[in-house]
């Protein structure tokens, strides 16, 4: 049964080479780039505002002074002179290391929990999400309302428990506080589903062998757990941190950076400025101030991410 | 069809040096197995010629033209992947047709059916074209894969280790399902990639020996097993595998002898090239079925070497044994007719006879170049 | 990037070599974990308790809402669970009892400038995930970084400077000025996750379509795209969410015609009196279709929230 000696030759052979198209190599060297050219300009759209808005802080731009003056470094002496800006950068970092702190630790702990299969388990992973999926700033609403003394149902709690001086967001400290047990409501499942991912991943001959062994449950979670799971951690630690330095919808919600100054953040520092008193050459100079505070603290955790990951990966 | 060219063709990705001046052509309706070791440079070399792998270096040219411009798609190759590629959203039957229906072929649907048909059949997976692919064996994933080269005409087949993931029995039948298309019916240029010398040996006209991205020999099969041109090629085929014994070369009244380097081995060699002299270091390689094993009675030809040792090991394989043999300081094996090494044991002391015609010279590395004729 | 789970397809074997292993099934290997969980029923007890806690917690903001969303005028200031539900706090919010109000515009303006900002992310990201999946080219790891560093960068940063610009060339509070800032928020994610998803497939698979003679755009559209459609499906309706739930974006660069759903629910603590009942409703109702989108990408939630860091 011969294959292709009966075949006609018109329609079973193919043109032959001679007449093959041809595309020059450097033609083919230019296809990814061709590929990533709107994705380019797009980056340039973006990019564009963002170099105008640091130019921005070298003047003294505002509403009330449309034309403006080159002003040098005034922007940055006189924020790095005023004790707001600091106040801002300590509100900053508290709010963001202690909301990040906590998401992880109940993230873990959440994701734990669950790993251990039972029925209860079972039922609350499908609704883990609901507080990730609801929007920031409505999840925001929710807990100040939640939180109004005349309204929510949080003083009653409180009263049950004998609390009988609740008075919701009203201190700078209880302020800062729901600040980050609301931002923790929203952003514990991310951490929590992460991790998961990461427990189920996790091969089980260590563990068995661990068990076989007698190890206690603190120790097989400090000597294998942890450190299996460090890199999948570690993902979600980098996202919320980043995330929580410039958590805008949050607080803005809650509090709007009352009372006083106690949940003023260098977002909600720059929005006052910017947008409520326009004046953008000081909003920005917070801006890209924290901006570069961001930018510095994503680069080494990137950095220390992917040594994590090369090591876990065995290279 | 066409013949290939493969013109200094270098290739690195990163720092790895994955071919390195790789030259050969296959002639028209040849067929040349590329036989090498995993990591050798052979799928590189395959993917080169389909023009999925962009030379850094050097040239493919196809049927007489250089290919270097023409996309994979219009070059008119059929290849079979080691991973077999088959598209797991399509079943058995689309996966074959699919280069009858491409843009290049487009086949009448009748013609297609027919085709898949005949070709499904041939290589026994006549009865799963309506399978998802991920329904199949593995067996039977290399064979639609196998199917998908050999249901179209084409200018030349790139087979990547077609036969690999086949269990023995299959392997052997479809070797030689596989020799007769290739030889008899299509007579289309091949390029058969294999790190199985035996499939090599068998189905080949034409054997490139590939190793570091270097090709060490092309030849006949029986080229490459009667002058391997280097220890390399020589090791790579045969098996037991040939057994080294290195030392040097001496004068010895005119004629050149063998000494290994603890001087337990000392042999004539015969038909040295003009290239090795007097006191060089080099190594010998004995294949094991040119040695005899004497057992004590009968005479010795004049024309033999005699060789003393003691029995170090010994593996049974079926009708033969395999005897390891250990003179002084080297070990050389021996294949030997189960009912001669009846009352052999190990530390027993043997006789070995060798023609040193047979004995094969090379320069004394891995690399090391033949030296005899 | 990523720690990496093996992903690979498992070939499910012939039937006829692996019958035995099929009728007998290896038990199901149980962590230390488990086990432990079975010898100490006291400490799975307060494992229990524990996960109680915690979602008493994350659902109580939840049904506290639905809860005051179907409270009266009168019974809104009261912390009482015993009232009667009443839906007329949703009809208010959606304008058709008295004082009707746009929040219909606003849920189509959301809906709008999601959509709008998907749709342009796919379009521009899908050919450069796939460049960045497939090619080594100088500058690969540069656009990626930065597409990844717009998810990070503080939006004030850009919103400013863009807010300056949208007044001058006429996109303030315009769809389409909506559409193109949201890009910061869809196009990291959606570049990101694709690009692993081309990643995760073998390149032989296109390499044998062009062997078969197909171009390398019919390889794309015939054996990669619709191998990869359900990851793209559950990228877009993440991004769609996440767009959906911005704030920040509408809140500083609309005033009215693209004014979404979530900057209008502030609408409602606004004003002389405020209505905490229709804010609760305006917040069930923005709420819902992301939750409800959510649901169905379950499988995929892990890979998108971590932008393909994890492939779960």
């Amino acid at each position: 049964m011969p294959l292709t000696a009966e075949a006609p030759p018109d329609r079973a052979s193919p043109a032959p080479l001679a007449d093959a198209p041809r595309v020059s190599r450097r033609r083919k060297a230019l296809r990814p780039y061709l590929l990533s050219v709107p994705a380019v300009l797009l980056c340039a759209g973006i990019l564009y505002p963002f170099f105008l808005g640091v130019s921005y802080t070298f003047f003294d731009f505002s509403a009330a002074n449309p034309q403006p003056d080159v002003v040098g470094f005034d922007n940055f002496s006189t924020l790095l002179g005023s004790d707001a800006f600091w106040t801002s950068v300590r509100v900053t970092l508290v709010f963001a290391l202690s909301a990040t702190v906590l998401e992880t630790v109940l993230g873990l702990g959440v994701a734990l929990l669950l790993n251990r299969s039972s029925l209860i388990g079972k039922l609350f992973e499908r609704v883990l999400i609901v507080p990730l999926m609801v929007a920031p700033i409505l999840a925001a609403i929710m807990w100040k309302l939640l939180l109004l003394p005349e309204v929510g149902w949080v003083r009653p709690i409180a009263n049950f428990f004998g609390v009988s001086n609740y008075n919701g967001t009203d201190s700078p400290v209880m302020a800062m506080v729901w600040a980050v047990v609301v931002d923790a409501w929203i952003f514990t499942p991310f951490v929590a589903i992460i991790a998961l991912a990461g427990l189920r991943s996790l091969p089980k001959s260590p563990f068995e062998a661990a068990s076989v062994d007698g190890a206690s449950w603190w120790l097989t979670f400090r000597k294998l757990t942890l450190p299996m799971l460090w890199p999948y951690l570690l993902v979600a630690v980098i996202f919320r941190l980043m995330d929580n330095l410039k958590m805008f919808d949050v607080i803005f919600g809650l509090t709007s950076g009352g009372p006083g100054d106690s949940t003023t953040t260098l977002q909600i520092s720059a929005y006052l400025e910017a947008i409520s008193y326009a004046r953008y050459s000081r909003g920005l100079t917070y801006m890209f101030l924290l901006w570069a505070l961001v930018f510095v603290i994503s680069m080494i955790l990137v950095k220390y991410l992917r040594r994590i990951q090369d090591r876990a990966a065995g290279v | 069809m066409a013949t290939i060219d493969v013109r200094s063709v270098r290739k690195t990705f990163g720092k790895l040096v994955a071919l390195d001046d790789v030259s050969f052509s296959v002639n028209d309706g040849e067929f040349f197995c590329l036989l090498g070791p995993s990591g050798a440079g052979k799928t590189t070399t395959l993917k080169s010629i389909a023009g999925l792998v962009q030379p850094d270096s050097g040239e493919v040219w196809l049927g007489g033209q250089d290919a270097g411009d023409i996309e994979p798609n219009h070059r008119n190759l059929a290849m079979c992947f080691e991973s077999y590629a088959l598209y797991p959203q399509h079943n058995v039957f689309d996966n074959m047709a699919s280069p009858l229906r491409s843009p290049v072929l487009r086949l009448p649907d009748a013609e297609v059916r027919e085709r898949v048909g005949r070709t499904a059949e041939m290589l026994g997976v006549g009865h799963l074209l309506d399978r998802g692919v991920d329904q199949l064996s593995n067996g039977q994933r290399q064979r639609v894969a196998l199917g998908r080269v050999l249901v179209r005409p084409a200018n030349a087949y790139l087979l990547d280790e077609p036969l690999a993931h086949l269990d023995a029995k299959l392997r052997t039948s479809m070797r030689a399902e596989l020799k007769r298309i290739a030889h008899g019916e299509l007579n289309t240029t091949t390029v058969y990639v294999t790190h199985d010398y035996v499939e090599a040996l068998s189905l080949a006209d034409r054997i490139g020996v590939i190793k570091d991205g270097r090709i060490l020999q092309v030849g006949t099969p029986q080229q490459v097993w009667d002058t391997p041109e280097t220890a390399f090629v020589a090791q790579a085929f045969g098996k037991p595998r040939i057994s080294f014994v290195s030392g040097g070369l001496v004068s010895d009244n005119g004629t050149i002898r063998f000494i290994s380097s603890d001087g337990a081995i000392t042999i004539p060699v015969p038909g040295l090239d003009t290239g090795a002299a007097a006191g060089e270091s080099v190594r010998i390689g004995i294949r094991p079925r040119d040695l005899v094993l004497h057992t004590g009675a009968g005479d010795q030809p004049a024309s033999h070497e005699r060789l003393d040792g003691v029995v170090y090991v010994l593996e049974h394989l079926g009708r033969q044994t395999e005897v390891t043999v250990r003179i002084g300081e080297s070990l050389v094996s021996v294949v030997a007719p189960r009912g001669d090494v009846g009352g052999l044991a190990v530390d027993d002391k043997v006789s070995l006879l060798l023609d040193p015609a047979t004995v094969h010279v090379f320069g004394d590395s891995d690399d090391g170049r033949r030296l005899t004729r | 990037m990523g720690p990496t789970t093996e992903t690979t397809t498992e070939p499910v074997v012939d039937p006829a070599t692996s019958a035995p292993a099929r009728t007998k099934p290896p038990a199901p290997p149980t962590t230390a974990n488990q086990r432990r969980a079975q010898r100490g029923s006291a400490a799975g007890l307060l494992a229990n308790l524990a996960l109680i806690l915690y979602f008493a917690f994350s659902l109580l903001p939840v049904l506290f809402i639905v809860a005051l969303s179907l409270k009266t005028n009168a019974e809104q200031t009261t912390t009482y669970l015993w009232f009667t539900p009443t839906l007329e706090n949703y009809q208010t919010v959606l304008g058709l009892g008295d004082g009707g109000s746009s929040y219909v515009r606003f849920f189509f303006a959301s809906l709008a400038t999601s959509t709008g900002a998907v749709l342009v992310s796919l379009l521009i990201g899908i050919p450069a995930a796939y460049a960045a999946a497939r090619y080594r080219f100088k500058g690969s790891e540069d656009l990626m970084f930065t597409l990844l560093s717009f998810r990070f960068a503080p939006e004030l940063v850009v919103i400013i400077p863009l807010g300056v610009i949208y007044q001058q060339i006429g996109l303030y509070d315009t769809i389409f000025g909506m559409v193109w800032v949201l890009q910061l928020v869809t196009m990291p994610l959606v570049v990101w996750i694709l690009r692993s998803f081309f990643q995760d497939l073998p390149a032989e698979l296109e390499e044998a379509a062009l062997l078969d003679g197909y171009t390398r755009r019919q390889a794309f559209l015939k054996i990669v795209l619709p191998l990869v459609r359900p990851g793209i499906a559950a990228v877009c309706l993440l991004a769609f969410i996440f767009a959906w739930n911005n704030f920040i974006f509408p809140f500083t660069l609309t005033s009215g015609d693209a004014q979404t759903v979530t900057v209008s629910s502030l609408a409602f603590l606004g004003g002389n009196q405020v209505r905490f009942n229709l804010v609760a409703a305006g917040a069930v109702m923005a709420v819902l279709p992301p939750l409800v989108l959510a649901l169905c990408i379950q499988r995929y939630l892990v890979r998108g929230l971590s932008f393909g860091a994890v492939k779960g």
